[in-house]
């Protein structure tokens, strides 16, 4: 039960950042390895203003949010596009991606140095216990909020005119911009919703570990499993799969070995794509001539 | 002999001295040691374009059949005194054999999914090295590899390192250049462009598939051999998951559908990031941005030049001539 409960946060946040990786692909169809990175900027800048310019938690973290959503723009405009324009191969557009990780992990650590910075939780660190069960009280905001912010995605996707162009885009592009939708613009969309998950899931996860240079690296890869557990491109499956990945985690890490935690996890995804390749909460999707 | 040789052509008799005598006049031995790492990564990378380039199958876990090769080559000679040439072909072997292993999920992944499974594989290599401390020694790694030895002769010096890599990548850059223009490359090159067309052609596109993969594993285990002798130890930092990446970036920079691209690309990458250390803190980010610029004007890589730097050579030689038209992106399909 306990592997359990330390599960849920971590699955929160792979799930938030898994979503922007769903996100993108399902608009644009790429993959976008800097997705972790935007977590990490969300996580320095929040902390910045947290800690160094003094403003409180919540207009820090949305702020934050914000100036990645303004980031992922950007890597829309300035990366994406002109790739896009010219008909590059897919395997150039996740190398392009990857040039944009490389360069925010730079920046990062020319602006804030190489030493781990501590971001300490706005709701305290004292454990709170019921019955033989320990939880942090971050534990408790970093689920709450992630699935508020889950609940706001559907409703941007489902009742805004972006969200409804979005989804349309994702269903079938080539029709999309037919009727009228200006395909690149909700690519740019997706990119900043995306950014502003990737930097609430780094603000989010940041007290419980440190806010480093490369901790994109990581939480990156992580979000990209639990969105292809899920099936990329599929939101429900998304958060489905963050979840999925956090619990095992969290019980593989626990009963079995803490070393070989993600090496089970990875096997464990080796085989899911076997069976199922195209995710677990996919319908199959059998490919026609 | 002068009669054979008359039929190669000037430049490549220049660049074969070129590459003999780079030693001799080269007497930095860093130079020369970033020289003998280009060649290492070139022999991974030749791997990866025959699958990424031609089968059009993407492996970010390169690092971790570069990482079995390393530990198999180097566990054999230390703890068995097995044979340098043995240790070296059997760790080609195990790690061809770990292609076949992840070749065969991978068979039926394509595109986001197919990245994830290799990109799985990488790590879980580099965490069984972590791990399993009483063979791989953990995270500190083996260290103390034997130097190569075969014919009585030991190599030790960065000179002798240099003539043994370019030895063995001039047999491998020859193999591949062979496989790619014979039938299974054709088959691969099938693949690339259209799996279900190649499958209803009555091409077994599963087994070449694995095939692919086994044969991009078997180069990157021999490179992985040589490193680990070359760089005396083996621990699993150097065979991480940026490994993979930065193998991918040479792959792709150097330009993936040809196989004297991934030279091209090694080369240009590690020179880059050597050339670039004045830099200090900005290094990598002019690196990431250089990386960007490539990918975004060069789709076909660097080697996509080739035939318009080749038309201004005629131009240069026959000024008469006024060269073929529109010979840039030779194979312009592109995937999507």
């Amino acid at each position: 039960m306990q592997y359990l409960l330390n599960g849920l946060p971590i699955g929160a946040t792979y799930a938030l950042i898994a979503l922007g990786y769903s996100l993108i692909y399902a608009s644009a169809g790429v993959l976008n390895w800097a997705q972790g990175d935007m977590a990490m900027l969300g996580a320095y800048l929040a902390y910045t203003l947290n800690r160094i310019v003094g403003l409180g938690f919540l207009p820090s973290m949305l702020v934050a949010m914000a100036c990645a959503a303004l980031v992922g723009t950007l890597v829309e405009r300035g990366v994406l596009r002109p790739l896009r324009r010219r008909a590059s191969p897919s395997i150039n557009l996740i190398i392009a991606t990857l040039g944009v990780a490389i360069i925010a992990r730079n920046l990062a650590l020319i602006v804030w140095g190489p030493d781990p910075q501590l971001f300490p939780s706005p709701v305290g660190s004292r454990t709170i216990s019921v019955g033989s069960l320990n939880l942090l009280p971050q534990d408790l905001l970093i689920v709450g909020v992630a699935i508020f912010l889950m609940l706001l995605l559907q409703y941007f996707l489902r009742f805004t005119r972006e969200g409804k162009a979005l989804r349309a885009v994702a269903q079938d592009r080539m029709a999309a911009s037919l009727m009228g939708i200006v395909v690149e613009r909700s690519d740019s969309v997706a990119f900043a919703t995306s950014a502003a998950l990737g930097a609430a899931a780094g603000i989010l996860i940041a007290p419980l570990f440190f806010v480093t240079f490369n901790m994109g690296a990581v939480i990156g890869i992580k979000g990209f499993v639990a969105a292809v557990v899920g099936g990329l491109g599929n939101i429900p499956g998304a958060i489905a799969g963050g979840f999925v990945l956090g619990l095992t985690e969290a019980v593989a890490g626990g009963k079995i070995s803490s070393g070989y935690r993600d090496a089970i996890s990875f096997g464990v995804l080796i085989l899911v794509l076997w069976l199922r390749p195209s995710g677990l909460f996919s319908r199959v999707n059998r490919a026609k001539v | 002999m002068l009669d054979r040789m008359r039929g190669l052509p000037w430049w490549k008799i220049a660049g074969l001295a070129l590459v003999l005598l780079l030693p001799l006049a080269v007497s930095n031995r860093y130079y020369l040691h970033v020289l003998n790492l280009v060649g290492i990564y070139s022999l991974v990378v030749i791997g990866l374009n025959l699958l990424s380039g031609y089968t059009g199958q993407v492996s970010m876990g390169q690092a971790g059949f570069f990482g079995v090769g390393a530990y198999v080559s180097a566990l054999l000679m230390m703890r068995l005194n097995v044979p340098f040439v043995v240790a070296v072909s059997a760790a080609t072997l195990v790690s061809a054999l770990c292609g076949v292993v992840i070749g065969i999920p991978a068979m039926r992944l394509s595109g986001p999914y197919l990245v994830m499974a290799t990109v799985g594989f990488g790590e879980i290599m580099r965490l069984i090295m972590v791990n399993w401390v009483p063979v791989t020694m953990g995270a500190a790694g083996l260290t103390g590899i034997p130097l190569p030895s075969f014919l009585g002769m030991q190599i030790s010096s960065e000179r002798g390192f240099y003539y043994l890599i370019c030895a063995v990548l001039y047999l491998a850059t020859l193999e591949a250049l062979r496989l790619s223009n014979s039938k299974v490359g054709r088959t691969f090159l099938a693949i690339r462009e259209d799996d279900l067309a190649a499958g209803a052609m009555g091409v077994p596109t599963d087994r070449y598939k694995v095939a692919a993969f086994a044969i991009s594993a078997a180069y990157a285990g021999i490179a992985g051999a040589l490193y680990g002798s070359f760089a005396g130890v083996a621990s699993p930092d150097n065979f991480t998951f940026d490994v993979s990446v930065l193998l991918l970036c040479m792959s792709v920079v150097g330009g993936n559908r040809t196989i004297y691209g991934a030279l091209v690309g090694a080369l240009a990458l590690t020179v880059f990031s050597e050339a670039l250390r004045f830099l200090q803190g900005y290094r990598l980010i002019v690196y990431g941005a250089i990386l960007l610029a490539t990918v975004i004007f060069m789709p076909q890589g660097l080697s996509g030049l080739a035939p318009a730097v080749a038309q201004v050579f005629r131009r240069m030689h026959f000024p008469g001539h006024k060269g073929q038209n529109g010979v840039a992106g030779d194979k312009g399909e592109t995937c999507r």
